[in-house]
């Protein structure tokens, strides 16, 4: 956890503080897509990430200080506020805990909602297969696999236990590095490295299932006939 | 390597800078030549591969303006009551500098009334101290003893703390402002504020008045 701060960002809390209105929407455009990220990826709803994007950057208003750069780098702070954040909402309501195995608009493919989801389920061919369980080949296939794969992976991620799915949307998703997530979840290298390989192993574990229930389901229409 | 060293690195294969990402090759070795790392090796590309495709689908994701217009507004809000809190804080440090100020110019007028600074330089006496050789105080204006000019009691002063001095205290002639009066307890207001008074003072050893009596200027005493 040896992160160097931007020096840049100091600067630009430093304005924060003295109520530079410019400091603050730079901070926000650079900073908070990959908040909001995080924050749909792990509650897996728009208007929970829109919140917690919000509440982030309202703390940052409020009291920019709280930022201690000999801690870590600001995207570390604001990830860990993030944080603090949907476990604050989890606690409040449950309901939207993913792993409940409630519906789920982001991890469960979704539909199109003017956001950029992709209007696919994520539990398998939908009508556009050709009675064997396997999609027709057509122009829009490789979309249509690639959706696919993309709601498979988004409900698998979006059903690990919290501690191991933040480590893979920051590690994996988010592309940080052991020591960046490290400082983002306030713990240590080694945890994040061991929480990681479990939560792939988890991952290799439920993407499997279902590629071998549709074999299974393919088998079974096979013999019926 | 062994299936199990080959199980414990194998998610970190494509991780730069990891124990994994440094052992691949001999991974990849190991893995042609057993089926089961080989099916572990494409299941976690295969995740990967799914991992980077969910990546992508989100790498446009934000929140919408709206969100960035409530901060915005927060954010004036929180300006404003800055600007606020520094113009209170502000008032405020003038004020109690004011307070201050007029504190300790009372207190100065107060010590300089009863008696107080005796290193004060006085101005020079046109004439000396006269009676019982006693040393002057130093704060009024010193003038001649005149037998003539008592005309009334000494009035003891409110802070006086030396009853002996009434009897064996020197007893200096002075002339001071009208308003001096007030720290020696006198009803200054019902006399002329302007101006000078003759008074005579007794003095104890340390310099202190005790007691204070009007002169008047044709020599009867007014009070």
């Amino acid at each position: 956890m040896t992160q160097t701060t931007d020096l840049r960002d100091v600067l630009l809390l430093r304005r924060i503080a003295d109520g530079d209105e410019d400091a603050f929407a730079e901070v926000y455009r650079q900073k908070h897509p990959a908040i909001y990220r995080f924050a749909l990826h792990m509650a897996g709803n728009t208007a929970v990430a829109e919140d917690v994007t919000q509440e982030v950057f309202m703390a940052l208003i409020r009291d920019p200080k709280r930022f201690d750069p000999a801690r870590g780098t600001l995207g570390g702070f604001l990830f860990g506020v993030a944080r603090n954040h949907l476990r604050k909402r989890w606690e409040q309501d449950r309901r939207l805990v993913a792993m409940d195995g409630e519906a789920d608009e982001w991890h469960e493919g979704g539909s199109a909602n003017g956001h950029g989801h992709i209007g696919v389920s994520g539990n398998g061919a939908n009508g556009s297969g050709n009675g064997h369980g396997m999609p027709a080949q057509s122009p829009g296939w490789d979309e249509f696999a690639r959706a696919e794969t993309v709601g498979r992976v988004r409900q698998a991620v979006g059903t690990l236990p919290e501690n191991y799915r933040e480590v893979v949307v920051l590690c994996e998703l988010e592309e940080m590095s052991y020591d960046e997530a490290a400082s983002a979840l306030d713990c240590p290298v080694g945890t994040v490295r061991s929480r990681l390989h479990r939560a792939r192993a988890m991952l290799v574990e439920k993407l499997r299932e279902p590629r071998a229930a549709r074999r299974a389901s393919a088998v079974g229409e096979g013999t019926a006939r | 390597m062994d299936c199990a060293r080959f199980e414990s690195i194998v998610h970190e294969i494509e991780r730069p800078g990891t124990e994994g990402f440094a052992l691949r090759e001999s991974a990849f070795e190991h893995a042609e030549s057993c089926d089961c790392c080989a099916r572990l090796l494409m299941e976690t590309e295969s995740l990967d591969a799914g991992l980077r495709a969910v990546m992508a689908a989100a790498s446009a994701q934000e929140a919408p303006p709206r969100v960035e217009t409530e901060l915005l507004a927060e954010m004036r809000r929180q300006k404003a009551a800055l600007v606020q809190r520094r113009v209170r804080r502000q008032v405020a440090a003038l004020s109690t500098a004011a307070v201050a100020l007029l504190a300790a110019g009372l207190s100065l007028h107060y010590w300089k009334g009863s008696g107080g600074g005796s290193n004060r330089p006085a101005p020079p006496a046109e004439n000396p101290v006269q009676a019982h050789g006693a040393a002057a105080t130093g704060t009024p204006n010193v003038i001649d003893v005149d037998d003539s000019a008592y005309a009334s009691s000494f009035r003891a002063l409110p802070y006086a703390d030396d009853p002996s001095a009434l009897e064996d205290g020197a007893v200096v002639r002075v002339e001071m402002p009208r308003a001096a009066l007030a720290s020696f307890g006198l009803p200054v207001a019902a006399m002329e504020s302007d101006g000078t008074v003759r008074a005579d003072l007794i003095v104890s050893a340390d310099g202190t008045p005790e007691a204070i009596r009007l002169v008047p200027r044709n020599g009867a005493s007014s009070e």
